[in-house]
């Protein structure tokens, strides 16, 4: 209420709404010019907008990206002002365990979406429709893209591919209301077809079909397009074709913005099997692994030798008098050992000060 | 098959079963002595198992214990060489970012099972019930019990508590054949008759009881109990009477052996609100959070000036013979920019050389 007099008293009357609407801003995907938007927050929403992302793509300021899979990460990218916070299936590999992208279920999809929303005030959040769950059908698309932002609180979706079926799902999305980010080159969901992990647009023919699948994609109403795994001068032919922002993953440094997988970047997995399917494209800005296991080893140390918990970290006290109130007690109740057991404690705590 | 061959040559006729049976163990509550224990593995099983904890505890070796929730970090408490992996309800508050350990679900709890079975293969993994499903009955309980195990991939379940019905449900779910693992002191799914997160045991009657309870708790059949925000010297007499194990956290130095929440003993959450709730009994064996902020901002840094992806990063070819065909491709097919942005990339690539 004190909010919408504020900014009365401030604005001329005729652009009334437009000033408020101008504060007020709860879904990225939400035109600014509602009429209705809904309850006004106490604080000025800051969630990164359709808007905002055009707006550098056309100053040609490089978008940033990265995935997330739970509160801790959403958290961090939260912090560090990135762009947009991506829900991707890759959890099914770096979470989850699995060789592929391939068994991840809506449900778990959505377990991540919601732990991800709760974490990440900022980004614009965009979650991944995972194999499986909207390749039948366009309804089956729309269904499963509806879930996404209803039970798992995001943005935007991402899904992948550009054969004609995908297109009209695509279409189909975006018809319902739901922002669509596409994406191109090597589809991890497609490894069945494509004979593994391969890079994609190495000759003419794959190339040129890069550049058209993404022009089909912008057709049907995407917002933007991941480009994976293809060379570097064909990421920006397609970035020069399109007038929507295109961000790269391992396709060089000529696409409209960035993206990397967490736990690639941060240098997260140690487990022998991983680091040899550690992307060749993607830089290590810090080696958490390593300070992870080292931290593990120490703790253990640390409790094998009985230095943790030192009385530093031993903060909850019973008074000298019940201490030895309850040792009597458990005297009485028959429990010998148990009673000289506080007893002694109580001597070596107060040995220890 | 070579398997046992091999270990026919070397073991007398009469010692056969037990010699190879020696060798494999699935399950850690799979009795040794079994006749039919299933297909042979290649490699001995490595899982620690309940007599290992048994041994650990007889020899006065504080057994150590961490919690995770998904396949890294599963990954890490393997190679650190921890003994048992705790997937906790913690989950919902570490992982999820709600306030409380009571939202969690079975089916989430589930997911995090299933994610950490997949690669810890050497700690023991005990799985909690989280809220709500254990409490109405011991049917209820059995059930949610079998599902941890079944589903998730669990070794053994926690449950919280030490009500008359919890003791009673305990029991029901060691006579199903599930090892359960109990715990007092500040049980985190009773806030709402605790109060808070508030530690107990601080005077005569509530410390008396805290060492009764987990008397119960091994009468009804449990392998070992967790003893959480108590003092130390009720923690003392509570391991004093005990046969079996405690697991202490901020329970002081006199346990038998001591668990920590993954995220807080490595410092991994950086926001504002949790690190109010950083628990004052926990040790950070390294600032995580810290380096995973900077590395994070290192990488909005590089994608923004340009740096990222550098040659170094962008390992995908085309040939530069495909590279002009597909820039007269593309021309043909009328997308002159393109075409020229191809080409312009491929000169950016080679001067940089």
């Amino acid at each position: 209420m004190s909010c919408i007099r504020f900014l009365t008293k401030h604005s001329p009357s005729s652009s009334f709404s437009s000033s408020i609407l101008r504060h007020i801003r709860f879904m990225s995907n939400v035109p600014e010019n509602t009429v209705y938007s809904g309850p006004t927050p106490q604080t000025a929403n800051q969630r990164t907008t359709l808007m905002q992302l055009r707006q550098k793509h056309r100053n040609s300021k490089p978008i940033t990206m990265v995935t997330a899979y739970d509160y801790p990460s959403a958290v961090h990218l939260d912090m560090a002002g990135i762009d947009i916070c991506l829900v991707g299936d890759s959890a099914s590999m770096v979470v989850h365990g699995h060789d592929t992208t391939l068994p991840i279920t809506v449900d778990e999809m959505l377990v991540h979406c919601r732990a991800v929303a709760r974490g990440a005030k900022n980004p614009m959040l965009v979650g991944d429709l995972p194999f499986g769950s909207y390749e039948s059908s366009s309804d089956q698309a729309v269904d499963t893209a509806v879930r996404i932002l209803k039970e798992g609180g995001m943005d935007a979706i991402k899904l992948e591919g550009g054969s004609p079926s995908r297109i009209v799902a695509a279409k189909a999305i975006v018809e319902a209301g739901i922002a669509v980010m596409g994406h191109v080159g090597l589809t991890p969901q497609a490894i069945s077809v494509l004979g593994g992990f391969r890079p994609q647009g190495r000759n003419i023919l794959s190339a040129v079909k890069v550049v058209e699948t993404a022009l089909a994609l912008q057709e049907a109403g995407c917002f933007s397009v991941v480009l994976e795994c293809v060379p570097a001068p064909v990421a920006a032919a397609a970035t020069a074709a399109l007038q929507i922002p295109t961000i790269g993953i391992g396709a060089g440094p000529f696409c409209s913005g960035q993206v990397l997988v967490y736990h690639d970047l941060l240098g997260m997995l140690q487990h022998p099997h991983h680091a040899k399917v550690t992307p060749k494209f993607c830089k290590q800005y810090a080696r958490v692994g390593d300070i992870i296991n080292k931290a593990l080893l120490e703790y253990k140390e640390d409790v094998t030798n009985g230095s943790f918990p030192d009385a530093h970290h031993s903060p909850y006290k019973i008074s000298e008098a019940d201490a030895e109130g309850f040792s009597n007690e458990l005297q009485k109740l028959g429990f010998d050992k148990a009673a000289s057991a506080a007893s002694e404690a109580v001597q070596k705590l107060n040995a220890t000060k």
